[in-house]
């Protein structure tokens, strides 16, 4: 401070001032004019054929539930040894593509970096998204779903408690809190759109839905003041609650004997690889959401090249994972885990373990090059490499790991049936049939956040003592 | 006309804004708000907000989260229903780690949450004065406001003496805000109009209930998972010759802890002898085969008088008749390992040790149901 008591005219230089992150002129005013009208508009036609697409798949998929319920779960291809199949893949994947959200949203606000704003909204919709699909498969794969409910704690006429000592409750725990507080994160930070939605629209149905979600907000100062308080103690709690989740997700897996299962790498590996699928799959939506509905200054090719970045030291760290992985068989001297290991890559589920690591390892090492982390090709071709390569990893751990363990007697090979690749499409097509309503019916980009981060946006330092 | 609540001035940017602030401050005319579009850096200070208590708010409620489930689980795994996993022992604590975690994030994200919105900042309401105002658009879009409000009871606020300080300040349009009409929230139209909408939801949704059960059949989900490739009761096998499910044992053959018994009749078993010791041990394992397969029957005191028999209109035995208490020990075992009249045999159910601590046990019942005044002493 001089002694006038202002901070220093500090003239910096050209490379350390803070660039904005928006290419063109974005004004606050133009910002909403933008985003905020995509809710009013009629969508284009090609967004209905989309819409066509992903809902017949989701139909197809809910059909196949609902015959799965008709009949039982014998239709799936689930049979000793490999109890959990897809049913669990699915679950573990999904889950993880919702960590993404969470870590853009979260970690990255803690971290202060800027570029998240742009994209936070999309990532966490994409989470609740994800988290919905995920919620599904365990509550079918219990096998009577509309008993379900038992698995919480509540005192009932049988006389009898879940086992709280038991990973799969665990499970039931994180993976409804992480929806819940998801869910009040996202709706927290919609918040101030919704208001701006309320003023911007005229009478009808959208303007009471908006005005009964925006909670009367009014943009008081005082209001603001525990805003940001709240949604800087949502981060930090949503940044601990993202590790535990995936965490306890591979405690399923950890905590038990299996070979191939009982290692200690599991919860970091897992959470990695997690974020790393998620972000494959925001940033090839991203790449459609940007091109079509015009965004492409306020998502510029910086964003996605640091996302980019992400994806490639994700890869790497799952690189080590694999090779820790590995090295825990090798240095266990138990040939159980051994043969398992080299089922990964070796046996008759051989080419599952060399297209996973050809999918996460080797093809993202393509990022390592500026032009391919710019060029829609390769970052579409690595976006669903990885897509794909953790799909396959967790079949890898899954279905390798229970076809063969340490009774040579029960071994036994599985397939899937059409039911369970049908479930699996239809998996998707829920997930981007919401993500489509979504980006239609709500504001896509977090506006009040951008605008707060535009140049100029803030008054500068010192300016009240001018 | 109603009293005028604020007074609302206008800038086109945060830092007019700010600037504006100190001066007005000084005035003192009334309690000076800001509304922005986006949270404006140090501007809640300048206008002197107290700090938010949501960290403390937050913090109280996580560990409070924390120790409902440390407690919970505790009370449930050790106390209520105590269930050994691993042999660990029933208060080992380490397996509850996960689930304390989860719900410490539960309690807390929505104290930062829920607290924020409701409990501090009031929301949702829907009645605030800047709502109706003409410059809530611009508020939520791209301009910055400031307010000089009345307090509480509204006395000695001057919105002419407001809308001219604000004015000096900079803002580029002014707003007077009048102050919410108050109506009465819940009149009697109201109430009798809620009352009215309930009992017509509670009917409509009855006859739904009602048509849907009438109309719809019970479907079994899953059904296809009874249909399993096993023999079930009375129905004959078609893997073995025979059509029995399960096959006799090899003739001239006999299964441990099941020989033959060597009697025919209870009667003929009279002349065998206790081989067990009445020790507190056999006495218990006594207690515990009487309690698990004759107690149904036989009553917890031996009198064949429970409830499950009336029934079925069976009259089990009072096993403290004058003729009972004289069968000699073997011809107890005999009636357990043979069955009498509708009692079935239970040689299949206990084991020939088991069945002799029983007998055990019944003689101990009869003599407490028929004791003499020497055993009271």
């Amino acid at each position: 401070m001089n002694p006038e008591g202002a901070p220093f005219p500090l003239d910096l230089p050209e490379v350390l001032r803070t660039r904005p992150l928006t290419v063109g002129e974005v004004t606050p005013g133009r910002l909403d004019d933008h985003i905020l009208a995509f809710p009013a508009r009629v969508p284009p036609r090609k967004w209905f054929i989309a819409l066509a697409c992903t809902a017949s798949l989701m139909t197809l998929g809910l059909a196949l539930v609902g015959y799965t319920f008709y009949m039982g779960i014998g239709v799936w291809g689930n049979n000793s040894p490999v109890f959990w199949a897809f049913g669990i893949i699915n679950f573990v994947f999904w889950i993880g593509i919702g960590h993404a959200g969470t870590l853009i949203s979260a970690i990255l606000f803690l971290f202060r970096k800027r570029w998240r704003n742009a994209i936070s909204r999309f990532a966490e919709a994409m989470t609740i998204f994800a988290v919905m699909v995920a919620g599904m498969f365990p509550l079918i794969h219990v096998g009577r779903p509309w008993l379900a409910y038992w698995l919480f704690p509540y005192p009932n006429q049988r006389g009898i408690w879940p086992n709280f000592r038991s990973p799969l409750l665990w499970d039931v725990f994180a993976v409804s809190t992480y929806f819940s507080v998801s869910l009040l994160f996202w709706y927290l930070g919609l918040l101030p759109d919704l208001a701006s939605l309320r003023e911007r629209t005229g009478r009808g149905v959208r303007k009471f839905a908006y005005t009964i979600l925006s909670c009367g907000w009014t943009g008081a100062t005082s209001h603001w003041r525990h805003y940001e308080k709240a949604y800087v103690l949502l981060a930090g709690l949503a940044t601990g609650l993202v590790l535990s989740v995936h965490s306890v997700v591979s405690f399923d897996f950890a905590s038990s004997i299996v070979p191939g299962w009982h290692m200690t790498i599991f919860p970091p590996y897992f959470v990695v690889g997690a974020i790393f699928a998620g972000f494959a799959i925001v940033l090839m939506s991203l790449i459609v959401a940007r091109e079509t509905m015009d965004l492409k200054h306020l998502i510029t090719d910086f964003h996605l090249e640091v996302m980019n970045k992400v994806i490639l030291g994700m890869s790497c760290l799952m690189g080590y994972a694999y090779v820790a992985e590995g090295f825990t068989a090798w240095y266990s001297m138990n040939p159980f885990i051994q043969h398992t290991f080299l089922q990964y890559v070796w046996g008759h589920y051989g080419w599952s373990g060399c297209l996973t690591i050809t999918c996460n390892v080797l093809l993202p090492q393509l990022m390592w090059f500026r032009k391919c982390r710019r060029s829609y090709p390769w970052m579409f071709l690595v976006a669903i490499a990885v897509t794909v390569g953790m799909w396959m990893e967790r079949f890898v751990i899954i279905v390798v790991s229970l076809h063969h363990d340490y009774l040579p007697s029960a071994w036994h090979n599985y397939r899937p049936t059409l039911v369970d690749l049908g479930i699996l499409a239809g998996s998707f097509g829920i997930f981007f049939t919401l993500v489509l309503l979504f980006a239609r019916l709500l504001p896509m980009i977090a506006t009040s956040e951008m605008k707060a981060d535009l140049p100029g946006a803030q008054p500068r330092h010192g300016a009240i003592h001018e | 006309m109603s009293e005028t609540f604020a007074v609302l001035g206008l800038f086109d940017n945060a830092e007019a804004l700010v600037k504006a602030v100190p001066g007005l401050k000084a005035l003192r005319l009334g309690r000076l708000e800001a509304y922005t579009p986006y949270p404006v850096h140090g501007l809640d200070d300048l206008l002197g907000r107290r700090r938010s208590p949501l960290a403390g708010m937050v913090l109280v409620m996580g560990i409070l989260g924390a120790l409902t489930a440390l407690g919970f689980q505790l009370w449930v795994a050790a106390v209520d229903y105590p269930l050994v996993t691993g042999g660990k022992a029933p208060t080992s604590w380490q397996a509850f780690v996960p689930i304390m975690f989860e719900v410490t994030v539960l309690f807390a994200s929505f104290t930062a949450g829920l607290g924020m919105l409701h409990l501090l900042n009031r929301l949702p309401f829907f009645g605030h004065p800047v709502l109706q105002s003409k410059a809530i658009r611009g508020i939520t879009r791209d301009r910055f406001a400031l307010a000089l409000e009345a307090d509480e009871g509204g006395a000695g606020f001057d919105p002419a003496a407001a809308q001219a300080a604000l004015e000096t300040a900079g803002a580029l349009e002014i707003e007077w805000l009048p102050a919410p009409a108050r109506e009465p929230f819940l009149t009697a139209v109201f109430i009798q109009r809620s009352l009215a909408g309930i009992a017509v939801a509670c009917l409509v949704s009855g006859l739904i209930m009602y048509g849907s059960v009438q109309m719809m059949p019970v479907a079994l989900p899953m059904r296809h998972m009874l249909d399993q490739p096993r023999v079930d009761p009375q129905q004959p096998s078609s893997f073995f010759k025979d059509g029995h499910s399960m096959q006799l044992p090899v003739a001239g053959t006999v299964a441990r802890g099941f020989l033959p018994p060597g009697f025919t009749t209870p009667e003929e078993a009279g002349r065998l002898v206790n081989p067990l010791p009445r020790t507190p041990a056999v006495m218990a394992r006594g207690r515990a085969a009487y309690q698990t397969h004759c107690v149904v029957c036989h009553d917890p005191l031996g009198t064949g008088l429970p409830s499950l028999s009336a029934a079925y209109g069976a009259k089990p035995a009072n096993l403290h008749t004058d003729a009972i208490r004289g069968y000699p020990d073997g011809q107890i075992y005999g009636t357990i390992v043979l069955g009498k009249n509708a009692m079935p045999s239970y040689a299949a159910d206990l084991s020939e040790d088991d069945r002799w601590a029983v007998v055990h046990y019944v003689r101990a019942l009869q003599r407490a149901q028929n004791a003499k005044a020497e055993d009271f002493q």
